[in-house]
């Protein structure tokens, strides 16, 4: 009934104050919303890129090779063929690119040295690379030269190198002994979280001649799919078809390929075992940021809504007190309690609905703002955002969520003072003073 | 002919923690058709207690009420609010409009919860009421912009637009000056004449009761007596 919708706005348009102030509120929460949202998104997104460009790919093919069965090396042999059978089994593929695995000591002309993860890189090959890592120093092109290593920012400062210094890099070999080389320091890239941590690049080449690999041996084979989304699909169809084609292939574990050199130098067999996972397994620290980030965006939600609904009530209950001989009037000429209900219920969404758009906007345009002023992160939060400015990813689709979803609350909420005017005697109500 | 409101035996008890008010003990009344009654009384005498029953606002706690021949005391609230909606118009003592509402929303009102009529339908039924008790003039106003007895009048218009059967009043004049009073009570003479709605409304004042058919008078409670208007114009001028 249109009258009602009439009631509502005219009530709403009466207390200017109370419904600004309330319609603010709901306002600001939507947008704040939005832009959690959108921060999280944003934060989601670069995360899930630098980590599986960093470390993984969407669907990862790796492997151990065991010259004796307590002996496991995380390497992939003749993985050219292997990349033919996945250009051809694979249309969802963006690209592939093969990484070098190794675990050594970098050790600079002055004594100092770190620990540190090696990718073995091919960068003619990376294209996510190019991308996602932000050279200061040097050029990343270069490490296509024999020799060549990249480090990030805080591994430089604590080797106290620069590009165009020399390191030793050395990794445990056989039976006690140490294989090294000699690299030169090409590119330095900023810090990308704590992903830059523990890991650096090393031309493939030199990896290779480090751990005496052949030419055609490699770590694993990082598969990055034009949609992410895929990944699941493509990993069970690879297994399958690697099986079919006589590879053998190690049972899926879910768990990142250094936390299996323990099971696998256990088991009796020798030779090459392929091991398919996805990025899931191989960097499920991101499913743990993302998991901690919506935990803590919930929270933040709840509380928000729950002022929401402190103050949908309170405006509620005024307004119902103040209308009580209307009500009583409008029951004794015959209106419906359900009516009276909807009457209410029908201002609740008028004004939530209003007040979210309002929110809608201002977050658009905020975020539009935020994006455009290129804002930087502390460096405290770069850990987790794994990005230096802040980025707000709000979509149509996010927006429209928030309105829906403030509205229903706040219509929802408005339920249990509306219900309760409804069912007030219409004498009782009558006769109210006030 | 069977009357339009017949009450036996009525009683109603208010409860206020432990002590028990009488407002109503044994109370019988019979109202036809076309009757226009006035209820008179002291104050606290049970005048708004009985209208409340009458109007199925409120239940009895004892005894029979029956309105337009439903015994009220057997219906849910839905079917006493129908009830309400179609049969009975209502007028208050402080007119009781919506004010957001325009005075043409107002009269429109009741029309709109019988959902039956078009809106043509429904703007002509108002027009014709607006036009009757002459604020056709005033449609788009709000009622704050209206004088009391204005209001008053935009309150009989909704209270008879649905042609309801019973119309019942309490102290309709009791917050007007005395000459706007009497037009309101001429007003609803007018009406009740012409249409011949019924018409039940209480008051103190013996200038209304003398307008009345009858007049029911109602004393602690109880049914005192029911006598002429010229009586009861004696009655009061006599000072009992
Ligand atoms: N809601 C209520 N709760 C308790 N007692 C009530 C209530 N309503 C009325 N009463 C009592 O019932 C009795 C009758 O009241 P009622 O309002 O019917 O009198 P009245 O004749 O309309 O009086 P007035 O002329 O002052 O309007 C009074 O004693 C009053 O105190
Ligand atoms: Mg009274």
């Amino acid at each position: 009934m249109l009258q009602l919708l009439l009631i509502a706005v005219r009530n709403l348009a009466q207390h200017r104050r109370r419904t600004l102030l309330l319609g603010g509120a709901i306002a600001g929460v939507t947008a704040l919303l939005v832009m959690l949202q959108g921060m999280t998104t944003g934060i989601r997104s670069t995360l899930l890129e630098s980590a599986t460009t960093l470390s993984s790919g969407h669907v990862n093919v790796g492997g151990f090779f065991k010259v004796t069965a307590g002996q496991g090396a995380p390497v992939v042999t003749e993985f050219p063929k292997l990349v033919e059978i996945i250009r051809k089994e694979v249309p969802e593929l963006d690209f592939v690119t093969e990484r070098g695995r190794g675990w050594a000591k970098l050790i600079a002309d002055d004594g100092s040295s770190v620990q540190l993860g090696l990718a073995g890189v091919d960068i003619t090959r990376e294209s996510g690379l190019k991308k996602t890592l932000k050279v200061t120093q040097g050029n990343l092109d270069d490490l296509a030269k024999p020799g060549s290593v990249l480090l990030f920012e805080k591994q430089a400062t604590k080797l106290n190198v620069k590009v165009g210094d020399a390191l030793t890099i050395s990794a445990p070999a056989a039976r006690g002994a140490n294989n090294t080389v000699d690299v030169t320091v090409v590119a330095v890239a900023r810090d990308i979280g704590f992903m830059s941590g523990f890991n650096c690049f090393l031309n493939g080449d030199s990896l290779r001649q480090l751990y005496q690999l052949k030419e055609d041996a490699t770590g694993a084979l990082h598969i990055y799919l034009k949609d992410i989304e895929s990944t699941k699909v493509v990993q069970e169809r690879l297994r399958k078809r690697l099986v079919e084609l006589g590879y053998p292939v190690m049972d899926a574990d879910p768990r990142a390929f250094w936390f299996k050199f323990e099971v696998v130098n256990r088991e009796e067999w020798t030779g090459q075992k392929l091991d398919i996972t996805n990025w899931e397994d191989e960097v499920s620290f991101v499913n743990w940021i993302i998991t901690a980030l919506d935990g803590l965006t919930y929270v933040l939600i709840f509380v928000l809504l729950i002022i929401i609904a402190v103050g949908v009530m309170n405006t509620l209950w005024i307004a119902i007190r103040e209308r009580t001989r209307e009500i009583g009037t409008l029951r004794a000429i015959g209106m419906q309690r359900r009516r009276v209900l909807l009457m209410f219920l029908v201002e609740a969404l008028v004004l939530g609905l209003a007040s979210t758009g309002v929110g809608a906007v201002i977050s658009a345009l905020l975020a539009m703002g935020l994006n455009a002023a290129q804002i930087p992160v502390v460096e405290a939060a770069q850990l987790i955002t794994m990005s230096d400015t802040l980025s707000v990813r709000v979509t149509g689709g996010s927006i429209l969520g928030a309105v829906v979803f403030v509205t229903t609350c706040t219509t929802l909420i408005s339920l249990i003072p509306s219900f309760l005017a409804a069912r007030m005697k219409p004498v009782t109500a009558m006769h109210h003073i006030g | 002919m069977d009357p339009i409101v017949s009450i036996r035996n009525v009683t109603k008890d208010y409860t206020l923690g432990k002590t028990v008010v009488s407002a109503l003990r044994g109370v019988n009344l019979e109202v036809h058709k076309g009757d226009f009654i006035s209820i008179a009384g002291p104050s606290g005498s049970g005048k708004t207690t009985l209208l409340n029953l009458i109007g199925c606002v409120d239940t009895a706690t004892g005894g029979l009420v029956q309105v337009v021949g439903q015994s009220t005391g057997q219906l849910t609230e839905r079917q006493l609010t129908d009830l309400r909606l179609h049969a009975i118009g209502f007028i208050f003592q402080s007119f009781n409009l919506v004010s957001v509402l325009s005075v043409f929303q107002n009269v429109e009102f009741p029309l709109l919860l019988q959902r039956k009529w078009t809106a043509a339908e429904r703007r002509k039924r108002v027009d014709e009421l607006l036009t009757q008790v002459g604020l056709q003039s005033h449609a788009k106003h709000r009622p704050n912009e209206l004088s009391g007895g204005q209001r008053q009048r935009v309150a009989i218009a909704r209270a008879l637009v649905t042609q309801p059967q019973l119309v019942l009043a309490d102290e309709p004049t009791a917050n007007l000056d005395s000459v706007t009073g009497q037009n309101i009570i001429d007003l609803m003479k007018d009406l009740n004449k012409q249409q011949g709605t019924t018409f039940i409304f209480s008051t103190h004042d013996p200038k209304v009761m003398s307008h009345a058919n009858a007049v029911v008078r109602i004393e602690d409670g109880q049914i005192k007596d029911r006598i002429s208007a010229a009586e009861a114009t004696l009655a009061v001028a006599a000072g009992h």
